[in-house]
């Protein structure tokens, strides 16, 4: 049992800590209540430019070879500074990740090293559908085979990156006959392509410089070689390779929440209420051991999970529990971090309402925290019926 | 052309210190260790050196220290020196200036390096004396606190830092060593395809038994942090009083307002 970092693991946690302090973190304020779409895709581009987009991405095609262990720690690290960042910075690395693992070599070879580049900012998943969430089965967006290529028609939402994506990972009907999860395909559609519209922006509570939309598809015709991996086995992609996403989606948690104690427990070290640091009194001291208790339980269920994947073993119970617990210890520091600092937490002066903001959403996107409970359990059943 | 860097692992500057239990130095237990500010414009000003001769130059790293510092030297492998020298030494926060320049020169004595550069002075000890003692034991030319450079033709032109702002110029033929300043240059940061190709990269062992031959010339006989002052002064009354007040204490116990 070896628990610490790799050197080249540390460097690239240094690393991606130096950046974002210096280079994210002045700048996650003002994005979060302004539009800046400019300085927000500048930073992609910098950190496209160091390796981020593609840690887990093999170096013929331009990606760092670094692994899962080595994504997770960056991962943390990028979002404590700003999560609207990190979460296209994980979308990104699973698009590249997605395509790697069930793409052809011409569709390796043509999107990931644009991705990881930074030539495209982003890459887009589009699973989402109005009426299909948790349940991604039930989408209704259709690809219709037509010559030699397919037509596309249909509605996806909530989709990250979706005005600035060079390409999209789009699920359709391909066989509306087969049983629920049996007819589905995926596709690579390039941005620009004619009845591939951007819809509607999202106004959201929190992650505000990271664009989610709506994304249309209006007789969108797209060629044959757009199809990736077998045809109607789309659905066992989104299962089954989609679930290293939430190693991704824990570990920005896991950063927010830390950003969110370590502001706040340096605050109770400051601030004084009947003549002495709050950090004095037991009801800030519980807070402050709960939570990094916490923390340090996600991040350790993080680890185990990146390192399971990366070792190549089965990962994605671990992968679950990582996520659905590190994404609600974030919560729950962020709501013990804005206690902490009272009225100030609630004051946008200060970060911490930004990061309880920011956190609320890691239960809810890339699988909801019931959808990571479902799996759990029905891991653990199998091996109980 | 050979090009030598020679870095130090220093702790985080904003960390907690604490004496050591004999409390003649810091420590080591629970710090976060980096390379020394002033050895990364060390290593990027020879890695711009590097680029600038088309990659002609190979560029050694060499750092003393135990089995920690090669994290240090493996980042400067990433950002692009060519090999790694790890003179392996437990101790070596014990050793004075003079033991550490005698390790480096011991090593660089027969190997004709053309330049060495190294940081002003490390963060954590803070003597400057490594990088010219060095220089003086090989004898080399030197420059110190560098915040210009430039190469050509064999001959380094150094801008220099001096007191209250002012700059000065001077030339050295090679074989020379510099010791660089805030300003020199913005280091790069390592990217993750250079961290994980840095793997691959030589990283030479040396023993310090090996080198180090010499004596200490000085002892440090106590680590300690400052005795703590008296409260701090607090005024208190109608705020126009307050500032005269204020003013006049700046004025008479501080340089503010001089």
């Amino acid at each position: 049992m070896y628990l610490e970092l790799t050197e080249e693991q540390r460097l690239i946690q240094e690393t991606a800590r130096e950046f974002a302090g210096a280079e994210l973190e002045p700048l996650a304020a003002r994005l979060d209540r302004e539009d800046d779409r400019e300085a927000f895709l500048g930073n992609l581009k910098k950190l496209a430019a160091l390796g981020f987009m593609g840690l887990n991405v093999k170096d013929a095609y331009g990606g760092a070879e670094a692994g899962v262990v080595a994504f997770s720690v960056a991962m943390t690290e990028i979002a404590r500074a700003c999560a609207a960042t990190a979460v296209t910075v994980s979308v990104n690395n699973m698009v590249c990740e997605v395509i790697q693992a069930v793409g052809s070599e011409a569709q390796k070879q043509a999107y990931i090293p644009r991705i990881c580049s930074g030539e495209y900012a982003a890459g887009s998943f589009a699973l989402t559908e109005t009426g299909a969430g948790s349940d991604p089965s039930g989408m209704t967006t259709r690809a219709v085979a037509d010559g030699d290529g397919f037509v596309l028609n249909g509605a996806k939402i909530f989709i990250t990156s979706a005005p600035y994506a060079g390409v999209f990972v789009v699920w359709a009907v391909t066989d509306p006959e087969a049983p629920k999860g049996k007819g589905i395909s995926c596709f690579l559609v390039e941005a620009g392509t004619p009845g591939l519209i951007i819809g509607k922006q999202e106004q959201k509570m929190g992650q505000h410089a990271s664009a989610t939309n709506e994304v249309l598809f209006d007789d969108c015709r797209i060629p044959g070689s757009a199809l990736m991996g077998k045809l109607n086995d789309g659905f066992r992609i989104a299962v089954a390779e989609l679930a290293g996403g939430r190693i991704g989606i824990g570990s920005l948690g896991l950063g927010v929440g830390l950003a969110a104690m370590d502001y706040a427990t340096r605050y109770a070290t400051e601030r004084a209420q009947f003549g002495q640091r709050i950090s004095n009194f037991q009801a800030i001291q519980w807070k402050i051991a709960d939570s990094y208790t916490e923390l340090e339980a996600a991040r350790l269920l993080l680890m185990n999970a990146a390192f399971r994947k990366e070792s190549g073993k089965p990962f994605a119970k671990e992968a679950s529990m990582a996520k659905l617990y590190a994404t609600e210890a974030a919560n729950r520091a962020c709501y013990n971090g804005l206690q902490m600092l009272g009225g100030y937490g609630y004051s946008q002066d200060f970060p911490v309402e930004r990061y309880a903001r920011d956190a609320r959403i890691t239960s809810i996107y890339e699988g909801t925290n019931e959808i990571q409970r479902v799996i759990i359990a029905r891991e653990i059943l199998r091996n109980f019926a | 052309m050979k090009i030598l860097v020679c870095i130090k692992q220093v702790p985080d500057m904003e960390s907690r210190f604490k004496a050591n239990s004999q409390g003649v130095w810091f420590e080591e237990t629970d710090l976060a260790f980096r390379m020394n500010e002033y050895d990364e414009y060390a290593v990027e000003q020879a890695v711009q050196l590097k680029e600038q001769l088309g990659d002609a130059p190979e560029v050694t790293v060499l750092s003393i220290g135990p089995d920690r510092v090669v994290e240090a030297i493996k980042k400067a492998l990433a950002m692009g020196c060519d090999r790694g020298v790890h003179v392996q030494d437990p101790a070596a926060a014990t050793r004075d200036p003079w033991q550490i320049a005698s390790i480096i020169a011991s090593h660089a004595g027969d190997k004709g390096y053309d330049l060495i550069l190294t940081g002003m002075q490390s963060q954590d000890r803070g003597s400057a004396q490594v990088g010219v003692t060095v220089a003086e034991e090989l004898g080399y030319a030197c420059a110190t606190t560098l915040v210009g450079f430039a190469f050509s033709d064999g001959t380094v032109t150094a801008k220099r830092e001096l007191e209250g702002g002012i700059k000065g110029v001077v030339r050295l033929r090679t074989p020379a060593l510099v010791t660089c300043q805030l300003g020199l240059n913005v280091p790069r940061y390592p990217t993750l395809p250079n961290i994980m190709k840095a793997k691959k990269k030589e990283i030479q062992t040396i023993a310090v038994a090996e080198l180090l031959k010499e004596e200490p010339l000085a002892t440090t006989v106590s680590f300690h942090p400052p005795a703590r002052k008296g409260g701090g002064i607090v005024l208190e009354g109608d705020v126009g009083v307050l500032v005269d007040q204020l003013l006049g204490i700046l004025k008479d116990k501080t340089a503010v307002l001089r």
